[in-house]
């Protein structure tokens, strides 16, 4: 059931041309340089320090490292983060194992 | 997505939490709405952050059930600033007190300012505005309207034709055009009106008065033309006569012409001379070689910039000669016989006074001697003889 869905919703995407984050549950990340990030449909804060942000998703985990990391603002769907932002990762779990 | 005034205004405090599962906390509170800001790691399970003071007290909850502690670092907000200024109510007395104050003495008015007075005194304007209040240290809020006021103003002064009310802040401008009065005849006393000159009565209007002589009836000088005292022997009244008497006055005229006559003339030859003027002295500049004619006319042109009542010092002035030479004409007798003609009536009239005119005029004989015309005229003027002579009335 959950892979027609996705399906559907992937189908739909490319048909419609509606961009990715509306369509796939995925976060939208906007980054002013090296300075700011702003991150728009995260699932929640797992781990929270001065070098590294862990972000739960709907498929999986972003770690955002850097130093001296500041969240400026945080809603229950959007997070505003400063400081000297070094790489994104992201851990994919899958759609199976959620 | 943060309203920083918002946050001003409710106050807000920055609490340092301590406990393992910080982020679970984080979460359910982001959940539940409470604003966090500013979140960063301080050290091993210490996290700072910003809160509203309302959400601080709902975050207490979940800081129980997670197992955190928090302390309150500072606090800032409008709030926070009350309560420090509570603490200091002199200061914050004082400061609004400045500004009732301020407010208070400016809705005042200060002072009266009357401009465009010529005859009228400004002191009466300035009583006259006290009369309708507007004076110094009055409430401009308990002034009427400025249309009102110009209408309550004006009927109080009479010679006003408009009064115009202007409130500068503290300071109330009345600027005020007087009425053109009309020239008043001046009082006069009793009085008679008397012959100016032995003349003969030509026409008389008595206005005021009784006439004492008839037209046609010879008068000697002084004589009393119309009388100031009115009524019969038993009831007088002395006024003061008023009315027109012409007389017919007869003048001898005697003139001389000379047949040859010398006149100047332009010839068109100009000269230039510049000065500059510093203070009393003028000083040559231009051109270098000073010329001049033998005969000629002179205008000078001076230029002093001035502004507002100053004048500088220093100027500029232009000296123009313009040269003149003799020419000589010469007239027939009758030309001159008629040129003195002209001159005699001229010269009579201005003897005759105004409103006079020459009634008959005889040219009783004309000779020439020694290259000039003599002419003697015999001129009958009609003229005003009367004069007045006051008197001293029962």
């Amino acid at each position: 059931m959950k892979r027609w869905s996705r399906r559907l919703r992937q189908l739909a995407g490319g048909v419609l041309d509606l961009p990715q984050d509306v369509v796939l549950e995925v976060p939208r990340i906007t980054m002013i340089g090296h300075l700011q990030m702003y991150i728009e449909n995260h699932r929640g804060v797992l781990h929270f320090s001065e070098k590294e942000l862990r972000l739960l998703l709907t498929n999986g985990q972003m770690i955002v490292s850097g130093e001296q990391l500041v969240i400026r603002a945080i809603l229950p769907e959007e997070v505003l983060l400063e400081g000297r932002i070094g790489g994104v990762k992201f851990l994919e779990t899958g759609p199976q194992s959620s | 997505m943060r309203n920083g005034i918002k946050e001003w205004v409710d106050g807000h405090v920055t609490i340092t939490v301590r406990g393992k599962r910080f982020e679970r906390m984080l979460n359910m509170a982001v959940r539940d709405g409470i604003r966090i800001w500013n979140i960063r790691r301080v050290g091993e399970e210490v996290t700072r952050c910003d809160i509203l003071i309302r959400d601080y007290f709902r975050l207490r909850p979940l800081l129980k059930e997670t197992g955190c502690r928090s302390h309150v670092e500072a606090r800032d907000g409008l709030p926070f600033w009350l309560l420090r200024l509570r603490r200091r109510t002199g200061l914050a007395i004082g400061a609004a007190l400045f500004f009732i104050g301020l407010y208070m003495l400016s809705s005042f008015v200060w002072s009266v300012e009357v401009s465009g007075t010529k005859m009228v005194d400004p002191r009466r304007v300035i009583q006259a505005a006290e009369q309708v209040g507007i004076k110094e240290g009055a409430w401009k809020v308990k002034l009427k309207e400025p249309l009102v006021l110009q209408k309550e103003l004006l009927s109080l002064l009479p010679e006003a034709s408009w009064v115009g009310i202007e409130i500068q802040g503290t300071k109330v401008m009345l600027q005020v055009v007087e009425k053109e009065a009309p020239v008043k005849p001046l009082a006069t006393g009793p009085r008679h009106l008397v012959a100016k000159k032995r003349a003969v009565v030509h026409k008389i209007l008595p206005e005021v008065g009784r006439s004492q002589v008839v037209s046609n009836q010879l008068v000697e000088k002084g004589q009393v033309l119309i009388s100031g005292i009115i009524g019969n022997d038993a009831r007088q009244q002395a006024v003061s006569a008023r009315g027109k008497v012409q007389g017919e006055v007869w003048y001898m005229s005697n003139t001389s012409v000379p047949l040859k006559q010398t006149m100047h003339r332009l010839t068109g030859e100009k000269l230039e001379q510049q000065y500059l003027l510093v203070g009393p002295y003028a000083i040559y500049v231009w051109p270098f070689e000073k010329q001049s004619f033998a005969q000629a006319e002179m205008a000078e042109q001076r230029f002093l910039p001035s502004y507002a009542g100053y004048t500088s010092p220093l100027g500029w002035k232009t000296v123009t000669y313009a040269q003149t030479e003799p020419v000589q004409t010469e007239m027939s007798v009758e030309e001159a016989t008629e040129l003195a003609k002209k001159f005699a009536r001229e010269d009579i009239l201005q003897k005759a006074g105004k409103d006079a005119f020459i009634q008959d005029e005889k040219v009783l004989h004309v000779t020439t001697e020694n290259g000039k015309v003599y002419v003697s005229i015999h001129f009958s003027v009609i003229e005003d003889i009367a004069i007045e002579q006051p008197f001293v009335g029962q």
